[in-house]
């Protein structure tokens, strides 16, 4: 045995009569609790009406093209779960004549007993805290809606919470899905709440200027294969680092700082350069100092070494200062191309991507080329274009010759 | 058979308004009273006869306090007959009010006693009549608690129903309990001229109030009656033929006394297990209430309760609004009980109110809250009449400033309460109402000068600190 149940249009807000677009069930249809039965289109969305309970759809009241109201009748569900709650009701009816027959009727009412022992919960919300601001018309109201007020935002005076925030948040609500979906608030790091304020400040005193290009690394490529035949691992990053080192000396004003009047270059004579590291709690950019003084292997085994600490936390104060320049290398990762912020007051930062196999023609044929993505950003008030692309440039030349270096 | 969308079980105030609630929704509704007169206690034996009798306190002691005023009356000639008719007239003009909205509602009023045969019938006791019912919702209330070790059988012992009934003036009277409605009847019958009594178990009269609130109306208890006994326990009560002689335990109590008549008010017990309510399957707690969700709905999807036989505090005003829930949800309306406060009042001489949440609760919850304190020994209306003794306390949350608390002592106390209530409702901070202008001069003022006390705002008196 089941029962019919009317499944009407619940309160959809402040609309009265909205145009069905779709039926999304039929008769015989099995529907579960909030499979969406039809959806409904306004002037500002659409909406998706969804089963208050699970059932078979016995009868549909209403036809794509129809407008409906609060209220109206879509559908009719039979609904199966009552089953058992039904029939001891049933049986009671049929023997009630008499005051006497209630008694035989007890054993019957024992399962009901068992599963109504406990006083539901409500199946609204109820907001009976105060630690939010709304008077008793705006509770019903949200009662009404089922809202829980904790979650809106009240624009009136002292956060109250005004019939057209509760209107707005069902409005978003509808438009843009749950937007009471779970949240957590967690700290951010010590080390992201100062990387954090010393970026902000970079992002927001800087005219940034981003320059991309992408290099051919195809003869780098060969010569760390040979060596890593002969069992010694270089990655790229060395030699990059080495080759910014090389145009830097050509190019002064990029190994440099603006004092703090932003009247003056201060020029670096020596070549160190920081390194951003991803660490477990942030960002930090570790320094190699004297670049220009040390072989590839060298660099190598610093670099290892200097990563390791930062990632465990060992580095002191001193190894993350003194800087001339920075590279980032998101290469390892992932991604084309990215616009670095520089560690003021350094004035240049080089942005490194992942290397990519590209046909490239060679002026014959394509052929399958590495190709390594790099960008530049400079400091506009200190690096004017020009000098940025020629600062690029040189660097492409270097890293693609790669005996330029030795120059 | 009788058929019936809707049975509402009991015609207090939540009965009746639960009832013509759903007439109004389009149910169709029986109410059941066993009663003759419908309204309940508060209607027939309670908040209204009880208001009336406090009204002929009130005007008794008016003209002997009118000597201060230059004008001197002779002792008033009480004629009992007559104070009872004014009562019963007023109760009946109530009570038959309530029998004509039913009429007009097509509410359908059966006469007797419902007891439950499951969980959609009910028989009417003594008769072969069963009401089937689609809904029900079960509002019938509570009794006085009487405590088997008095005895109620001899009609000098009395209940505060029989107190109500009037019937003599006793010459010295005890009243068990320091409640709300010992005091109450205290004060009718000190006015009619007994010499009172009072006994009370706990450190303080109405001890769910804050003792600072209730401290005005306790000392003028004991100025003007023979005794006000705390901390003390009634250990017996024999029926003499010259009274009824009273043990007492307590440290400033006699050990024993004896008085022409005893009032017992010392609570009252839910009538939940009175109506085989089990043979609807509907759970009564240990205490004889029964459980309902903020809905109304007991643990049967069809039945609901509401009024003191859901739970404290047994007031007619709660039973009212709860009625209005039980019959919306019961109409598919989307109600719940979510109110933020319930105020409760003595409407002794002076009045003793309060609202939200007392001191004495703030300070167990661990809340940091701000208290505002205005005597109304510095309110110009409240000399005016004559009455300087009363008190208001406002109680603010520290960090936000709301209301979160009201209490008042004074002349009409409990009409002043319902501004803090709303206030509470509404969300007041304290600037809210210091800063809404209330007439001078009126006793109203009183609660906008408690908030100036807590903000520092204050004029009329020293503020107790300096802000900004």
């Amino acid at each position: 045995m089941s029962t019919q149940k009317n499944v009407e249009l619940p309160d959809i807000g402040d609309f009265d009569a909205v145009d069905i677009i779709e039926v999304l069930v039929k008769v015989g249809d099995t529907v579960n609790e909030n499979d969406s039965i039809i959806t409904l289109e306004t002037d500002k969305a659409t909406m998706e009406i969804p089963a208050p309970f699970a059932g078979k759809v016995s009868a549909l009241s209403v036809k794509v093209g129809d407008k409906v109201a609060k209220g109206d009748l879509i559908l009719t569900l039979e609904s199966e779960s009552d089953q058992e709650e039904e029939s001891p009701e049933e049986k009671v009816e049929s023997t009630q004549s008499d005051a006497k027959a209630s008694k035989d009727t007890e054993p019957e009412d024992t399962p009901t007993q068992e599963k109504e022992s406990e006083v539901q919960k409500e199946e609204l919300s109820l907001n009976t805290d105060s630690s939010y601001h709304a008077s008793p018309s705006i509770r019903k109201l949200a009662r009404e809606l089922g809202v829980n007020l904790s979650g809106v935002a009240g624009t009136g005076q002292k956060g109250r919470i005004l019939e057209k925030d509760l209107k707005s948040f069902v409005k978003e609500l509808v438009t843009n899905g749950n937007v009471a979906e779970e949240i957590e608030v967690i700290p951010l790091s010590r080390i992201k709440k100062l990387s954090g304020k010393h970026l902000s400040k970079s992002w927001n005193s800087i005219p940034h200027v981003t320059q991309f290009d992408e290099v051919n690394i195809d003869q780098l490529e060969k010569f760390r294969k040979h060596q890593k035949e002969k069992n010694i691992k270089l990655s790229p990053l060395v030699f990059i680092m080495k080759a910014v080192v090389q145009v830097l000396k050509r190019h002064p004003s990029f190994n440099a700082s603006l004092d703090e009047s932003g009247e003056n270059l201060v020029l670096k004579k020596y070549f160190n350069l920081g390194i951003a590291v991803d660490t477990p709690n942030g960002l930090l950019v570790p320094v190699v100092k004297n670049v220009e003084k040390k072989s590839l292997i060298e660099l190598s085994e610093e670099l290892a070494e200097i990563s390791l600490r930062a990632r465990e936390g060992k580095l002191n104060a001193n190894e993350m200062k003194g800087a001339g320049f920075t590279i980032s290398s998101l290469g390892g990762i992932g991604g084309t191309q990215f616009t670095p912020i520089i560690n003021a007051p350094e004035v240049a930062i080089l942005g490194i991507s992942r290397t990519q196999i590209k046909p490239i023609w060679n002026g014959s044929s394509f052929e399958p080329t590495a190709m390594i993505p790099l960008a530049l950003s400079y400091d506009h008030r200190v690096i004017d274009g020009a000098e940025g692309a020629r600062f690029m440039a040189e660097l492409n030349e270097v890293l693609s010759n790669i005996m330029e270096m030795l120059l | 058979m009788i058929k019936t969308q809707v049975l509402v079980i009991g015609s207090g105030p939540g009965g009746y308004t639960a009832a013509f609630r759903a007439a109004d929704l389009g149910k169709e509704v029986t109410l059941i009273e066993r009663h003759e007169s419908l309204g309940g206690v508060c209607l027939n034996v309670g908040c209204i006869p009880s208001k009336s009798l406090l009204h002929t306190a009130e005007v008794i002691n008016e003209t002997k306090h009118a000597s201060q005023l230059g004008i001197t009356f002779s002792k008033p000639k009480i004629d009992l007959e007559g104070v009872n008719k004014n009562k019963d007239s007023i109760v009946n003009k109530l009570t038959g009010g309530i029998q004509a909205l039913a009429k007009a509602r097509k509410v359908k009023v059966i006469n007797g006693y419902a007891k439950f045969l499951s969980k959609n019938q009910v028989s009417l006791d003594g008769t072969d009549e069963v009401i089937e019912f689609e809904q029900c919702i079960i509002s019938v209330g509570s009794r006085v608690t009487k405590f088997p070790m008095f005895p109620f059988e001899d009609k000098r012992v009395m209940d505060s129903t029989d107190a109500l009934l009037l019937e003599d003036i006793p010459k010295r009277m005890l009243v068990v309990g320091g409640g709300i409605i010992g005091l109450e009847m205290a004060t009718i019958y000190d006015a009619l001229g007994s010499e009172i009594t009072i006994v009370e178990l706990g450190g303080q009269i109405i001890p769910a109030a804050d003792k600072d609130i209730v401290m005005p109306l306790f000392k003028k208890a004991k100025k003007s009656y023979a005794n006000v006994f705390l901390n003390t326990k009634v250990t017996s009560m024999n029926a003499l033929k010259k009274g009824i002689k009273v043990e007492f335990e307590g440290k400033d109590a006699p050990k024993t006394d004896t008085f022409d008549k005893v009032l017992v008010a010392v609570g009252r017990t839910p009538n939940g297990n009175l109506i085989d309510a089990d043979k609807a399957g509907v759970n009564i707690n240990e205490n004889g209430f029964i459980e309902t969700n903020k809905q109304m709905k007991t643990n049967v999807e069809n039945i609901f309760a509401i009024g003191d036989v859901v739970g404290q505090p047994m007031l007619a005003h709660k039973a009212v609004h709860e009625a209005k829930v039980a019959a919306e949800v019961i109409c598919g309306q989307k109600s719940g009980f979510d109110v933020l406060t319930i105020p409760s009042v003595a409407y002794t001489d002076p009045e003793v109110a309060w609202t939200g949440k007392t001191e004495k609760e703030l300070k167990e919850e661990g809340v940091k809250f701000e208290k505002g304190v205005f005597p109304w020994a510095a309110s110009g209306r409240s000399l005016s009449i004559g009455r300087s003794e009363g008190v208001s306390k406002a109680l603010f949350d520290s960090k936000s400033g709301k209301i979160l608390g009201m209490g008042i002592c004074g002349t009409n106390a409990g009409d002043l309460i319902s501004e803090a209530s709303l206030a509470i409702e509404m969300g007041c901070d304290m600037s809210d109402i210091a800063l809404t202008i209330h007439a001078h001069p009126t006793l109203s003022e009183t609660t906008a000068f408690a908030a100036e006390m807590a903000e520092g705002t204050i004029t009329d008196l020293m503020p107790p600190r300096k802000r900004k």
